[in-house]
């Protein structure tokens, strides 16, 4: 395979079994229950496979907790009727990227990228680390993505990029792509909203927090890495030097700087295989104000606390540690609607715990402790807890009336009445 | 003076008296021993068992009064019911029957009795019987005498009418409530006779504990108010009716507000203002007395009149105003539904949708009556008779309780009480007339001639001598507002006259046995939890469906499972199967039923959020088609239509559900609507499989369902009992790649996907 990420994986510490596109052992998954952790396909140009390697097959690894990084090749296989599954939109086949700038030696679908024009997904993480820098060496199909908010690109095209069919080269534009541009629109296949890498984050049931999907399920949530490419990987553009003219004082002067591309594959590997951006909740516990110990009930109007503590993954010493960074924890108080929802923020002196307070609704009924936080590039975070509210106790209502002060009144008179009797 | 047979002579006074008594005694210790026994027919033919669903509520609701006393069951909120509503069950229910439950309970288990609750509650309505005979015998003991009461008692303790509600295992507020009315009414009849205060605070106290045990105690809290109104306007007003209405008006309004679901109901509401109107009108009416009784003028008189009734009509306009500004609910839809009987099914279907809210069927009342349905009218015609103040009382309810029962199957109850006191009544008098031994003395020259052929008249019509007594009846009253001079010696020559009477009577009695064993043993027995068919050979085959179903689901779902269903079987999954449901028997919130109604009458795709909205995990279904079970939710699929139609207008239609020829269908002319519903979908999924896929037939509707059934991808079954009649399913999680099931679906199973498009961009011009 010529690859350099499984040097670069061993390293890491993972084990890697290899397994050529035909071969039938070792299965991907045995009795229901998956073999391996993570799942790259690297095979790209292969048009047949095993028996069991099938979209089927792949989506079900998914559900059972699998990464998957998954590059696609210039043909059609069992990858092109996968793609659409995760609202993933590949153009015709044999028609790579191409870019013919900057003006360079290279053929025109050998194209560099520059990491630093986005930070993907998003401003609060991104999926390469500080350590990428330079341009990233890349060759394959770009892809367009559907309208899914689980889908998220990671490494976007260049925007002077679009994809072509080179093999009819005086045209450029094969039939084909015209095609697919009727039915998909003006720009589809061109520009910087085309990703060449992008990332999955399954969804993991939903979660009502109740009855068969109780519990957290963090564990169950795997992650997808659709690469354009497996080039991307190779030694040969790992080594490739990067050309650029940087301006100074003499003119133009051309600069040759180290490919990003053995960096970038290790932190896509890292962010496929739940190193990085990994969250979870480690406890939930709710109380009423001055009270310890978590109530079966709570009654109307009670002042409530809630505490949860999260932490994140540290790949480097492989532990669990507090987590504080998020700002936009909410905590929702449901019932069948949210009738509180309340910013939940980190407890300076507690690391990884956040914490509210809030009055439960003057309403009874069964209500659910929500937290749904879904951020692209993290695990989802979500837990429910349900407990019900209900109205005071007969003992529990106050015992002055005002609507009542003339019977207090008689009452007064009645006992002076017999004072003076006595 | 002569008598037919000869009488034994030398007995003392004391010794009839005694003997008489001890008969009483013995004849209502064997009443009691009857009512009780025909109400085992239950137990024994099937097992002991709470009976169809609001007992099973009343079941679990008394275990967790005797488990965990009164006040926690007072407090009592149940997260399960109403799923995430929930139920403040101490606040919404009548807590009579249970707190009666836990009372014997207790009692039992502090003599070391260790007696199991369960029983306690299948037994109590057969105990309970017996308490209603001899209520009923003290109630007609006032109207007559002993001896019809005793008939009466009779009477009320095997007819069908009351064992409908009282079997063994049917343990609902009914049970206790007959025997609470009937006692009530004693008290009150009792205080109202004597003027006591003592009884009306007595016929107060019971009052109470009926309103605590059945919302229909709105009957007692209008009858006595109307009786009390006509004897005002009678012009029977006396001290003693003052006491007696007073004295219950004030300690029962008092101590029934402290029943928190009743709460301020009868100070706020127009189904009480007529208890109230008439307490007001009596304090008038008692103060008008009082000034009359002092001022002698003319003048003072004419004046205390127009004062009072110038009062009445200032009180009756407050009254209006203040219904009109709302600080007095106006009538409910239920009250309504009981003048117009089309009313319910236009505005408030979840009523109209309880088969025992239906008007009531003629031979009904056959069935559940028999003779005394005959007789009744004769008993009410010789309350005219003497028309002392308790006759007007079984006259006005004899006529308010005639009306309902016609309007309800339900209230059907509430006048089988009266039908016995005046049947009793009737009998008696034609038994009295007829054992009577004693001739009449000679008649005078003048009446000879008439004489013989009014005897004769009630031997030729002695085949329905229902009718001859009422005539002769007629004729008694007709005589005597015809000539009050001329007393005219009245009775029966000869035996051979009587033997035929009294034979044909004890006929109709031994009939009524027979009518009444039959009727309890085959109609009013049945659990309905568990039903009976029977085998080729005659043999009785047991259909444990429902069980099997409950059973499954306490087993194999987790504790928080939510099931939903049509609220019919609400009660019975939270008690049998122990899971909480969305709906239930207690139909208190009407968007929420329809909000069922609506995700069983949608599509799939329609409904699917709502489940997911709802935390459903399990639906359940009720499938009768492969066993022919006609109360299956396919029959009853319209109603939630309905329901959901008055919600939610736009989305639901009711015609969509038929075919264009306007028929309910479900074979293969089914209407698109109907096809694609999920309750529809859940009913017949693999249908046709278990056919070997051709040729299905339903057999309550008796029509073939297509070959190729529904598909299902939301929903996918998890369970169907052995008779096809309980059908789980689990509902779907999301997909973990977002898309929806429907789509997932067609993938697992290989399909080719259509290429979407992507909708936003631009299109390029041409």
């Amino acid at each position: 395979m010529g690859s350099k990420s499984p040097s670069g994986l061993i390293a890491k510490g993972y084990t890697v079994t290899l397994r050529a596109p035909k071969d039938e052992q070792p299965l991907l998954i045995q009795d229901g229950l998956p073999n391996f952790s993570h799942v790259t396909l690297l095979a790209s140009d292969n048009k047949h496979f095993a028996k069991d390697i099938t979209p089927q097959s792949l989506v079900e690894l998914l559900t059972l907790g699998t990464n998957l990084m998954l590059t696609v090749g210039p043909k059609q296989n069992l990858l092109t009727s996968l793609a659409p599954e995760f609202s993933l939109l590949l153009p015709p086949p044999a028609t790579p990227l191409v870019s013919f700038f900057p003006e360079r030696s290279d053929p025109a679908n050998v194209v560099s990228i520059d990491i630093k024009s986005k930070p993907t997904p998003n401003d609060t993480f991104s999926v390469f680390s500080a350590a990428v820098e330079g341009n990233i060496w890349f060759s394959g199909t770009p892809f367009a993505l559907g309208s899914n908010p689980l889908l998220f690109p990671i490494l976007s095209a260049p925007a002077e990029s679009f994809a072509a069919d080179l093999t009819d080269a005086p045209g450029l534009v094969s039939d084909a792509l015209v095609e697919a541009s009727e039915k998909g629109g003006e720009g589809l296949w061109a520009g910087s909203s085309l990703a060449v890498v992008a990332g999955f984050q399954t969804l993991i049931g939903g979660g009502t927090g109740h009855g068969a999907d109780s519990g957290p399920g963090e564990d169950k949530q795997a992650r997808v890495v659709w690469v354009g490419g497996s080039s991307l990987f190779s030694d040969e553009f790992a080594n490739k030097k990067v050309v650029e003219k940087v301006k100074d004082e003499q003119g133009l002067k051309v600069v040759e700087k180290p490919s990003a591309n053995k960096q970038a594959a290790l932190d896509i590997a890292a962010w496929a295989f739940q190193e990085r951006g990994v969250l979870r909740i480690d406890s939930v516990s709710h109380r009423k104000v001055n009270t310890t110990g978590t109530p079966e009930m709570y009654t109307t109007n009670d002042e409530i606390i809630y505490n949860v503590k999260i932490s994140s993954f540290n790949p480097i010493n492989r532990k669990w540690e507090p987590y504080s960074a998020i700002k936009d924890l909410q905590l929702e108080f449901t019932m069948l609607d949210p009738h509180v929802r309340t910013a939940l923020p980190a407890v300076r002196s507690i690391p990884g715990t956040y914490s509210t307070r809030f009055r439960a609704p003057d309403r009874h009924g069964v209500f659910k402790f929500v937290i749904n936080h879904k951020r692209k590039g993290f695990t989802h975070l979500h837990h429910t807890a349900t407990v019900p509210v209900v109205p005071p106790r007969h003992d529990g209502y106050a015992r002055f009336l005002s609507a009542a002060w003339p019977y207090y009144a008689a009452g007064d008179a009645r006992e002076e009445k017999k004072s003076k009797k006595e | 003076m002569s008598t037919a047979p000869p009488l034994p002579q030398n007995i003392s006074a004391s010794t009839v008296a005694n003997t008489t008594s001890l008969l009483r005694i013995l004849a209502l210790g064997l009443i009691s021993a009857a009512a009780i026994a025909s109400r085992l027919f239950a137990v024994i033919n099937f097992e002991s068992i709470i009976h169809e669903f609001d007992p099973w509520f009343n079941y679990r609701a008394t275990r967790v009064l005797a488990a965990k006393g009164f006040y926690e069951f007072w407090n009592w909120f149940d997260p399960t019911a109403w799923y995430p509503l929930g139920r403040v069950v101490g606040g919404t229910v009548y807590p009579g029957l249970m707190a009666t439950s836990g009372v014997i309970y207790n009692f039992l288990h502090y003599f070391n009795l260790p007696v199991d609750i369960r029983n306690v509650c299948v037994l109590l309505a057969p105990g309970f019987s017996a308490l209603t005979a001899w209520a009923t015998y003290m109630f007609t003991k006032e109207m007559k005498d002993p001896s019809a009461g005793l008939l009466a008692a009779a009477f009320i303790g095997i007819v069908p009418g009351y064992i409908s509600r009282s079997v063994a295992g049917s343990y609902d507020n009914e049970a206790i409530a007959i025997f609470l009315l009937m006692f009530t009414f004693y008290l009150w009849i009792a205080a109202l006779k004597q003027g006591s205060a003592l009884f009306g605070t007595l016929a107060a106290v019971f009052y109470f504990y009926m309103v605590a045990a059945w919302g229909g105690y709105a009957f007692i809290t209008n009858m006595i108010p109307i009786h009390a109104l006509v004897l005002l306007l009678m012009g029977r007003y006396s001290g003693r009716l003052y006491v007696a209405y007073c004295s219950w008006y004030a300690i029962g309004t008092l101590s029934s507000m402290q029943v928190p679901f009743v709460g301020f109901q009868p100070v706020r509401t127009s189904e009480h203002m007529g208890a109230l109107g008439v307490f007001g009108l009596l304090q008038i009416v008692a103060f008008a007395t009082l000034v009359r009784s002092h001022v002698s003028s003319k003048q003072f008189q004419n004046l205390t009149a127009i004062s009072v009734v110038s009062l009445g009509l200032l009180g009756a306009l407050a009254f209006i105003v203040m219904t009109y500004k709302g600080w007095i609910a106006p009538w409910t839809g239920r009250f309504y539904s009981l003048w117009d009987t089309g009313y319910a099914k236009k505005y408030i279907p979840i009523i109209a949708s309880v088969s025992e809210h239906q008007p009531t069927a003629w031979p009904s009342f056959f069935m559940d009556l028999q003779f005394l349905i005959f007789l009744f009218p004769a008993g009410v015609v010789m309350c005219f008779r003497d028309l002392r103040d308790e006759h007007v009382f079984v006259i006005i309810y004899a006529l308010v309780a005639s009306y309902f029962a016609g309007v309800m199957v339900r209230l059907m109850l509430t006048l089988t009480p009266v039908v016995c006191v005046s049947a009793a009544v009737a009998l008696s008098s034609l038994l009295d007339t007829y054992v009577d031994v004693k001739e009449p003395s000679l008649p005078d020259a003048t009446e000879a001639d008439k004489k013989p052929a009014s005897s004769g008249a009630v031997g030729s019509h002695a085949g329905t001598s229902a009718a001859a007594v009422a005539s002769s009846t007629i004729s008694d009253i007709f005589n005597a507002a015809k000539s009050t001079k001329t007393s005219k010696p009245k009775g029966i020559w000869g035996t051979d006259a009587r033997i035929v009477i009294l034979l044909n009577a004890i006929g109709m009695l031994v009939f009524f046995v027979f009518h009444c064993t039959w009727v309890t043993s085959s109609a009013y027995s049945s659990p309905s939890v568990v039903l009976a068919s029977q085998n080729p050979d005659g043999s009785q085959h047991i259909i444990d469906d429902y069980r099997e179903a409950y059973y499954w689901l306490r087993m194999n779902t987790p504790q928080d499972a939510v099931v939903m269903s049509w609220w019919d079987y609400g009660y019975q999954i939270a008690g049998m199967a122990d899971r909480g449901t969305l709906v239930d028997n207690n139909t208190w919130n009407n968007t929420h039923i329809a909000t069922v109604g609506k995700a069983m009458s949608s599509t799939e795709e329609v409904a699917y959020p709502i489940l997911r909205k709802h935390d459903v995990d399990y639906v359940l279904v009720i499938f009768g088609g492969l066993l022919g079970y006609s109360g299956d939710d396919i029959n009853k699929f319209l109603w939630m239509v309905r329901i959901a139609q008055g919600v939610w207008p736009d989305e639901i239609q009711e015609p969509n559900y038929f075919t264009p020829q306007g028929e309910y269908r479900v074979d293969d002319r089914a209407s698109d609507s109907m096809k694609n519903s999920l309750m529809y979908k859940m009913s017949y999924y693999r249908f046709s499989e278990l056919y070997g896929g051709g040729n299905a037939l339903d057999r309550v509707r008796n029509q073939h369902i297509p070959k190729v059934g529904p598909t299902l991808d939301y929903l996918e079954e998890a369970f169907t009992t052995e008779n096809w009649i309980v059908r789980i399913y689990k509902v779907r999680k999301e997909d973990p790649l977002g898309r929806d099931l429907k789509t997932a679906n067609a993938f697992a199973q290989g399909k080719k996907r259509k290429r979407g498009r992507v909708g936003s961009r631009r299109r390029a011009i041409v």
